[in-house]
């Protein structure tokens, strides 16, 4: 694999400074910019395999340039703000970031989920099986990274695709919120039960005939999740 | 009708006959009572004198013939009798019959019966004669003592004898004949008659004396003597010859009831019968028991008629009369035939038409009265009928004239405004009169005043000789009159008036008219109060009605009330607006149209719908509606409520919108300062957490410049931080008034480069300072005016951009220094230039993003300049955004007004 290259995105030159000496020093190529409109200009001159994006941004901000980064791509991205709330979040993750730092935050943090974000990406990618795993309408194709329902495809993210497969591979068992975030987003998660709700809603909007009455994706209340055919 | 003439408690004739019978019946019955004990008494002396009488009968003729029984055992002692010696008998037989009156005849039959001798001997002479078959010479035989014959006629005398004789008898005791004397019957008839005569002749009284044989011996007539006693008397003799006593009522054989009394004659056997008619024997008892029944009758006839007089004389006319009171109560018609009849009786002299008169009289009153009770309710009627002031006066006028027959007529009352009495209202008067009357209230002469004063009517009987009236004496001969009669018409709540009413000649107003007159005056107050009354509450309530509704109008709030029927009863304007409804459109609409008229413009009305729905369900509830109206976002919070009456009846639902655009405004700039503040406070922590962390991380060796370059972004972040903190507090400190100033000689070209470098600008920027010329020395707190310029010079990089030009004026005006920051940004939208400068407001609609900014240094400045006395705007530009502030040239010298600042 080559050295990753990763965009980081913040107006506070200080922050952005820091992120990118820690992250050349560990051998990742870096980028920088200092608004959401010059890391649009960035992201579609530049191959880049994550996106550090601050919210508050002039301009452009995060959310916005996350949302706009997804109608094109599904490259993992990490936000960065200094928001805690969950219900921002939730927010950040329905627009399609992959994880989620909240300032003020120290090195080993980022490392640790910039990591775990790549490792994401990179096994969801390295999967190169022929295996197509059939569950009632869906079918997966893990060798071509396709997901179809009922015939017809959807766009999924490398969390959620990962997340559909961990759950379909388990079919029928009750999975506990912790083993399903260390499986998906790897050994440093576990009680980021947020991450599990807002991406179980998300494949249920994209799966799912009706979200509010789901067929397939069960929830266990207080317990996790389960994949029924 | 027969209830009622038997009913005691209602009928008067009853009870009067009633009461004369409780009073009559007792002495009637004590009367019967002694008459039957009278009676009684009178019948039981009857009988006892009859029975004396008997008695003294028997015993008389007992005694006669006890004399002649002891005569003839005396004889029959005699030697010469017992031996029949004529001569011997002769001188013994003239001496008896010499001295025995009742002896008519002597005489001495042998033992054979046959007659030895007689005395007297005279004719006729019966001597040897055989009288054996005589019953008493039978009994002579067996008998030893004198015995005492039948009656019979004697045939030596030819007279009724009875004989009373002695058996004669030898030593041997062998018959040897008889001595016997004859005892007249007759002699003893005569004192029969004798004492029959003692009696009254008329009583019919009889006295018979019976034999043994039943025949009469002796009765005062001697035509009977000897008859059979059957013939002349009931079977009470035989009793009487069984030697009973008593006395029975029985009939005689001629059929007439009589009372016999009988006792018997011992010595003889015989009888004597004491009889007379009963009403002759009772005639005293039978005059009482007459006299009784008599005075019985005389009760019963004298209650009968005084009964019917008192019927006919009294109680009819009464009960006439009360059927006729009746009527005249009930006031129906008396009918023709009665009336002529109480008319006959009121023509009576007595208590009677007396009453009946009064009556009458008293009916026509009560006519009268009703009469004029019907004219004046029909008055009120006419004057209630209106509640204008002047129609009501003019009314009663009107009346006035009907009421009294009079031309004229006038109401005057207070003209509050001039003090003075004046003519409100007049009839049958001039123009003139009704203009020019006005009587001041201190006039004692007036009859107005006087009426006004008293409470009383006052009556001027001729205005020519009433010495009161000569002041106005000519205004009298203007108009005609010569009399008037002033009522005080007594009002409360309307100025106190007087009905003037004239006549045109002299005139003794009746007690009567005035009277007539004082009532009507009564009804008439009341009418005018009524309208003076109703005219005052009906301004009063249109006024509050007028005032209530500008009230609920002016209401920034929407009101709605619908009625139980779900329609709109009354909406305000606020309503209006929201639903864009004509006003006129409102008004009995359904609450429903109007609501989803609002609800249409919801940006979610779905959503809108089903909290609306479920706040009109329960009253708690509230439901949030963000609408957009007239192109602006309004969030409307809708409550509803029950409409209930004052006994807590629901009669409708209320609505109530509140427009909480402000409150969520707020509450949003509130979450805004949290997640500002945060992320102003969290980026410099970030960098110094960052750069820290960075420092502390094992796996990298950092060089010296590195190290150092990193603890120079910590040093520096952690200052932004404290002036951040220190920005916080300045504001908390101007918000709460505590901030202290400390004003020194200020550079202004210095300071305000300082605060661009501070700023920072960025290097696209172009900058300028332009100072006036001739600038006094600035007082005042540099670190505070360095904060004001640098907050506007920041602002100005950031909402113009890094490549703006950005200009600082300065200039002097009117003791006042004036900075301007102008640049060539996008400028300030009018309508946001009023809220630019409170706490946390940052222009929204995309530059939110743009700003990175606690929103707090407009409002830092303001603060800053407001306590140096100056003042902070925006001064209007066509290209760019010009802030300017004031200072004041010397603190102190300018009172720190913001109004005149502002001006």
């Amino acid at each position: 694999m080559n050295v990753p290259t990763v965009l980081v995105v913040d107006d506070e030159r200080p922050l952005c400074e820091f992120v990118r000496r820690n992250l050349e020093v560990r051998g990742f190529h870096v980028l920088t910019a200092s608004n959401g409109l010059e890391a649009l200009a960035v992201f579609s001159s530049e191959k880049v395999d994550l996106v550090i994006l601050d919210v508050m941004m002039p301009h452009l901000d995060g959310l916005e340039t996350t949302r706009r980064i997804r109608q094109f791509s599904t490259v993992p991205i990490i936000i960065l703000t200094a928001l805690g709330e969950e219900t921002d979040k939730v927010r950040a993750f329905d627009l399609g970031a992959d994880d989620y730092l909240t300032k003020p935050f120290g090195i080993g943090e980022l490392l640790g989920r910039v990591k775990a974000v790549l490792r994401r990406a990179r096994w969801s990618e390295s999967v190169t099986s022929d295996e197509r795993i059939v569950r009632g309408g869906i079918v997966i194709d893990l060798s071509r990274h396709e997901v179809q329902v009922s015939g017809s495809p959807i766009e999924l993210t490398p969390t959620e695709f990962n997340l559909l497969v961990y759950l379909c591979r388990h079919t029928g068992k009750v999975l506990p919120h912790r083993a399903v975030l260390q499986h998906v987003w790897g050994p440093e998660y576990g009680d980021e039960v947020e991450y599990l709700r807002v991406y179980i809603g998300r494949l249920r909007q994209k799966i799912e005939v009706d979200a509010n009455n789901p067929r397939y994706l069960l929830t266990e209340r207080g317990i996790g999740y389960r994949f029924s055919e | 009708m027969i209830r009622r003439w038997f009913s005691i408690h209602r009928d008067l004739s009853v009870q009067l006959l009633a009461l004369y019978l409780l009073l009559i019946v007792p002495f009637l019955i004590s009367l019967l009572v002694f008459d039957n004990l009278l009676g009684q008494r009178i019948r039981a002396d009857v009988r006892a004198t009859d029975l004396a009488l008997a008695r003294a009968i028997a015993q008389e003729t007992n005694l006669s013939i006890s004399r002649s029984l002891l005569a003839v055992e005396s004889m029959a002692r005699y030697p010469g009798v017992i031996e029949a010696d004529t001569g011997e008998m002769e001188a013994l037989f003239s001496v008896i019959l010499n001295t025995r009156a009742d002896v008519n005849l002597v005489y001495r039959l042998d033992a054979a019966g046959i007659m030895v001798y007689h005395y007297p001997t005279g004719p006729g002479s019966t001597v040897g004669t055989d009288f054996s078959f005589r019953e008493y010479y039978q009994r002579a035989l067996e008998a030893s003592g004198p015995l005492v014959s039948e009656g019979r006629i004697s045939p030596t005398t030819n007279q009724p004898v009875a004989t009373a004789l002695m058996p004669l008898r030898s030593a041997e005791g062998t018959f040897i004949g008889l001595v016997a004397t004859n005892i007249k019957l007759e002699s003893l008839s005569d004192t029969l008659a004798q004492i029959s005569a003692e009696h009254r002749p008329d009583e019919n009284f009889e006295v018979v004396i019976v034999d043994s044989s039943a025949h009469i011996i002796a009765h005062p007539d001697p035509d009977f003597l000897l008859l059979e006693a059957g013939s002349l008397l009931p079977n009470v003799y035989q009793p009487a010859l069984a030697g009973k006593v008593d006395s029975e009522i029985l009939d005689s054989p001629a059929s007439q009831e009589r009372l016999y009394t009988y006792a018997p004659i011992t010595s003889a056997g015989w009888g004597v019968v004491v009889s007379r008619p009963t009403s002759a024997a009772f005639a005293t008892q039978i005059t009482v028991h007459n006299i009784t029944l008599i005075v019985v009758a005389t009760f019963m006839g004298i209650g009968f008629f005084f009964w019917i007089a008192l019927s006919r004389r009294i109680i009819t006319p009464i009960e006439q009369l009360a059927s006729a009171s009746r009527a005249i109560g009930d006031q129906e018609t008396i009918k023709a035939e009665d009336r002529e009849r109480l008319n006959r009786l009121s023509q009576r002299p007595d208590q009677v038409g007396h009453l009946i008169r009064s009556i009458l009289r008293m009916e026509k009153s009560i006519e009268a009265r009703i009469n004029e009770q019907a004219i004046l309710l029909e008055s009120s009627t006419t004057m209630v009928s209106s509640l204008d002031s002047q129609v009501v006066l003019n009314r009663i006028l009107e009346q006035v004239q009907k009421l009294l027959g009079v031309e004229m007529c006038a109401i005057v009352a207070l003209d509050e405004k001039g003090g003075v009495f004046r003519a409100r209202a007049s009839r049958g008067l001039s123009k003139r009169y009704a203009e020019q009357f006005a009587i001041q209230p201190s006039e004692p002469q007036s009859a107005t005043m006087r009426a006004i004063h008293s409470r009383e009517p006052i009556q001027i009987s001729d205005t020519e000789t009433d010495p009161t009236f000569t002041a106005l004496r000519p205004r009298s001969r203007a108009e005609g009159y010569r009399s008037l009669l002033a009522v005080p018409l007594n009002t409360q709540h309307a100025p106190p008036s007087v009905l003037l009413v004239y006549r045109p000649d002299p005139h003794v107003f009746t007690g009567n008219e005035t009277r007539q007159l004082v009532t009507f005056a009564n009804h008439a107050a009341m009418a005018i109060e009524n309208a003076a009354l109703f005219s005052r509450s009906d301004m009063r309530l249109q006024e509050q009605t007028r005032r209530l509704e500008a009230l609920v109008q002016s209401l920034v709030e929407g009101l709605i009330l619908g009625n139980l029927n779900g329609r709109v009863v009354y909406a305000n304007r606020r309503v209006i607006e929201l639903a864009s409804l004509p006003p006129e459109d409102l008004t009995a609409t359904p609450v429903e149209r109007v609501l989803n008229r609002i609800i249409a413009k919801s940006t979610d009305p779905e959503q809108a719908r089903k909290q609306v729905d479920a706040a009109l369900k329960s009253k708690g509830q509230t439901a949030e509606i963000p609408i957009t109206f007239l192109g602006r976002a309004k969030y409307l919070r809708l409550q509803a409520f029950d409409v209930t009456d004052a006994r807590g009846i629901s009669i409708g639902q209320g609505i109530i919108l509140y427009d909480i655009t402000a409150d969520r405004e707020l509450d949003r700039m509130k979450s805004s300062l949290i997640s500002t503040v945060s992320h102003e406070l969290r980026t410099p922590l970030a960098a110094i957490k960052g750069y820290a962390s960075t420092l502390l991380a094992d796996d990298v060796e950092w060089d010296k410049d590195s190290e150092r370059e990193f603890l120079t972004v910590i040093s520096s972040e952690a200052d932004r931080l404290s002036s951040l903190v220190n920005n916080l507090l300045d504001l908390s400190r101007i918000e709460a008034g505590s901030l202290q100033l400390s004003l020194i000689e200020c550079p202004v070209r210095e300071m305000v480069t300082q605060a661009a470098h501070n700023a920072p600008l960025s290097a696209g920027n172009k900058f300028r300072v332009e100072l006036e010329s001739g600038l006094p020395v600035l007082y005042a707190d540099p670190p505070r005016l360095e904060t004001v310029l640098r907050n506007l010079i920041q602002n100005a990089v950031k909402y113009a951009g890094t490549e703006a030009d950005i200009q600082v004026n300065v200039s002097h005006k009117d003791g006042y220094f004036v900075f301007r920051v102008l640049d060539n940004g996008p400028g300030i939208p009018i309508e946001e230039s009023s809220r630019v400068f409170d706490s946390f407001y940052r222009l929204d609609n995309g530059l939110r993003r743009i700003t990175s900014g606690a929103g707090l240094g407009l409002a830092i400045c303001q603060g800053l300049v407001r306590a140096h006395g100056g003042e902070i705007w925006i001064e209007p530009q066509e290209a760019g955004t010009c802030l300017a502030f004031s200072i004041p040239a010397k603190y102190g010298e300018n009172e720190p007004d913001a109004e005149e600042a502002e001006a």
